[in-house]
């Protein structure tokens, strides 16, 4: 068996990754994307602890992990819709009609 | 002797919105808000009076609290504190949106969305498992999102929807990926177990442990609004329409409070977490501090109202913070600082849903945003005006209004849990609260202004008037909001 | 043995076969240069653009309403899983079965309401209309 160290290293460089894409990409699909990576980091974890510790528990999260994040999706592509017909443009750093 | 189902508040929020869905599948074009209006202020009502029933008379469940559905769930009473909160405040913002919404497309998603999202955070204050807090997290923000950016032509709400969604996706992230390291560490999600776990000792888990419930606690900061994951909320509450304001920045808010309160005290006990070097109560600390003098000194330089309420609004979550941050393993002032943070939100979420209905009142006048714009609205619209004074007095702090008393009690708590020099800082924030909000009152009542404003929104009024009950008639009722929530504060220690 | 070799030979031998079919075949197939090779394959039609289209955004609706109902699925394969054995464990019909179709009937709902505010109802748009008049002209 596959010690559990490996998956969690596997599991924080995806993590990693998905937060390095979201902190310097401009597109908002791109950020999206960075998003399910992170979320997906996390059932790599769930689902290698849950073959380790011999309960179902870390599966059924990950389908509710899986579930949700369809959800987020799809609200998430909706409000970039508004914002393209809005801005013209789906770079995050366009809309600054307030001061951050 | 419970007859009716325990969960039987939350059921019905989440009816309401079906029943709001069902209406609007039947008659989809129409522009009329009233029947919609009725039907989520009835549901929120009965779901109001369901929580409260439950707290007061006598069914146990209050003191002694059921768990469901294999522990997934429980019902106690800090769950039913809180949803008699978010009802309460979905009462007030669904009769404020028949006005401010009068006339729109689209309403029956609104009123769908506002009540899911008041399902999810009545359920993430049962959650008593890291799977259902998750859950109801996602079913609190992702209705949020939509609100945000309702107005769909409105570059100010499609922007505001956009970085609220991309910071919230950012937090759920880091909270889900905290909460499989929990997992990891602890082999469970239900937090009975997790913290069995804990007082068992980590061995060589701690590392993960540690890094998981710092990852978890920026989730809640998230929906807390507060530092490090506040950027979102001032762009959230200017650019949305201000009844979601109302909604977000005083339920939500709660919600997440609720949700730190119970996996926080129950899920990983302070004593086995800080002897194992996860001091969380120091991080809050920290926390506390960094946000209620961010928000308070950013709500100072503003010069637009809503956008100070929404600064002022991370100030009053630093403030709550204190609750969590005066904790102490063997201390046995928990349950008072913590109820007094709980008797805070109560008594917030009517003050400052009350002063964003205000603005939304402001805006459906045609009034413009600035301080300046405020100018002589005392003299013409005298009700409001007063509604409103009393409002920011109340956030301010002060006596008698029910915001003096929460702060009071809060404050005390922290004193005598040792942390005088938070509650020092705490109370120097408050008074440069005063200086801003005055602002307002100024603006209000003694600079001149002329103004061309169209009747009085009824219903808008009639929330007004009970935002204005709730903050200052809870003034003499005081005594059993804080006594109901330090009781529901200490059963949770026990 | 070390188990991890086998993971590196299977890895070895997974690269090495099709880079070495790709060589093979390039050293022995004669090379016969012609336009309709690289023509882009349409099935079988004659391709009329670029694949740079902008779609109808009625296709996002219909997309994202199968993402979230395909999704739900995930959550009712766990409750297919323990039906049988919850049912011979002595669980009565209506525990096992009423959740899921409380889960199911909100989902109804749901897809009702989507339905009646014309989410899977095809509007006509001018823009497409007039583009394919155009490209048949």
């Amino acid at each position: 068996m596959v010690p559990v160290e490996y998956y969690l290293v596997l599991s924080a460089a995806v993590f990693s990754i998905g937060l390095f894409g979201l902190l310097t990409r401009e597109n908002a699909l791109l950020f999206l994307m960075s998003v399910e990576l992170m979320l997906n980091a996390a059932n790599i974890n769930f689902i290698a602890f849950s073959l380790q510790w011999g309960n179902l528990t870390g599966q059924v999260m990950s389908l509710f992990v899986m579930g949700l994040a369809a959800a987020e999706v799809a609200v998430g592509i909706g409000i970039i819709l508004v914002l393209y017909r809005n801005f013209k443009d789906v770079d995050v750093t366009v809309p600054q009609s307030m001061r951050w | 002797m419970v007859t009716a189902p325990p969960l039987t508040p939350t059921f019905l929020l989440g009816l309401t919105a079906l029943a709001v869905l069902t209406y609007d599948s039947v008659w989809p074009d129409s522009t009329d808000g009233s029947v919609l209006t009725g039907i989520s202020v009835v549901g929120s009502l009965a779901s109001l009076a369901a929580a409260g029933w439950f707290l007061t008379a006598g069914t146990g469940l209050a003191t002694d609290g059921v768990s469901l559905y294999a522990d997934a769930v429980v019902v106690d009473g800090m769950s039913l504190f809180f949803t008699a909160l978010f009802a309460a405040v979905t009462i007030l913002v669904s009769l404020a949106s028949f006005d401010y919404f009068a006339g729109k497309e689209n309403q029956g998603e609104l009123f769908g969305l506002m009540l899911l999202a008041a399902t999810g955070m009545s359920l993430m204050a049962s959650a008593n498992s890291l799977a259902t807090a998750f859950v109801a997290l996602e079913l609190v923000s992702l209705p949020s999102y939509a609100l945000v950016a309702f107005l769909k032509n409105d570059r100010g709400s499609s922007e505001a929807g956009l970085k609220y969604f991309l910071i919230g996706a950012l937090s759920s992230a880091i909270f889900v990926f905290g909460v499989s390291l929990i997992y990891g560490a602890t082999g469970s999600l239900l937090l009975p177990d997790v913290a069995a776990a804990f007082e068992s000792g980590l061995g060589d888990r701690v590392g993960i442990a540690g890094v998981g419930v710092l990852m978890v606690a920026g989730g809640v900061a998230f929906k807390a609004a507060a530092v490090p994951f506040h950027f979102w909320a001032p762009e959230a509450y200017e650019g949305a329409p201000a009844p979601v304001s109302a909604f977000l920045s005083s339920a939500s808010k709660a919600a997440g409070f609720a949700l730190a309160f119970r996996v926080f005290v129950v899920g990983f006990p302070l004593g086995p977490a800080a002897s194992a070097g996860i001091d969380w109560a120091l991080l809050f600390q920290v926390l506390a501090v960094a946000t209620m003098v961010l928000g308070n000194f950013a709500a100072a330089t503003q010069d637009e109202v809503k956008r100070m309420l929404a600064y002022s609004s991370i100030g009053h979550a630093g403030y709550v913070l204190i609750g969590l941050a005066a904790l102490s393993a063997e201390a046995s002032t928990n349950g008072d600082v913590m109820g007094a943070a709980m008797a805070h939100l109560f008594v917030y979420g009517f003050m400052n849903t009350g002063a964003f209905l205000f603005v939304a009142l402001a805006e459906n006048w045609g009034v413009g945003r600035r301080f300046e714009d405020y100018n002589g609205l005392g003299a013409e619209k005298p009700f409001a005006a007063v509604a409103m004074t009393a409002f920011l007095f109340s956030l301010a702090g002060v006596p008698p209004l029910g915001g003096f008393f929460s702060k009071l009690f809060l404050f005390a708590g922290a004193v005598e849990a040792g942390l005088w020099w938070l509650v020092v800082i705490a109370v120097i924030n408050s008074s440069l609260s005063l200086f801003y909000y005055s602002r307002v009152v100024r603006a209000l009542w003694f600079e001149e202004g002329d103004h061309d404003l169209s009747g009085a929104p009824t219903a808008l009024y009639a929330a007004l008037a009970v935002a204005l009950i709730g903050t200052v008639v809870l003034l003499p009722g005081f005594g059993p909001v804080i006594e109901t929530a330090q009781q529901a504060a200490t059963a949770l220690f026990a | 043995m070390n188990p991890w070799i086998a993971i590196g030979a299977l890895a070895v031998v997974s690269v090495g076969i099709p880079v070495a079919m790709m060589a093979v075949s390039s050293l022995l197939r004669p090379s016969v240069p012609e336009q309709g090779k690289s023509a882009v394959y349409e099935s079988g039609e004659i391709p009329t653009g670029t694949t740079r289209i902008r779609f109808n955004i009625q296709y996002y609706m219909v997309a994202l309403l199968f993402v979230v109902f395909d999704i739900e699925t995930v959550l009712i394969f766990p409750w297919t899983v323990i039906y049988r054995p919850a049912l011979e464990g002595g669980a009565s019909m209506t525990e096992v079965l009423a959740p899921m179709l409380v889960f199911i009937g909100v989902l109804v709902v749901g897809l009702v309401w989507a339905w009646r505010q014309g989410a899977v109802q095809w509007v006509s748009s001018p823009r497409a209309l007039e583009e394919k008049t155009e490209a048949n002209q």
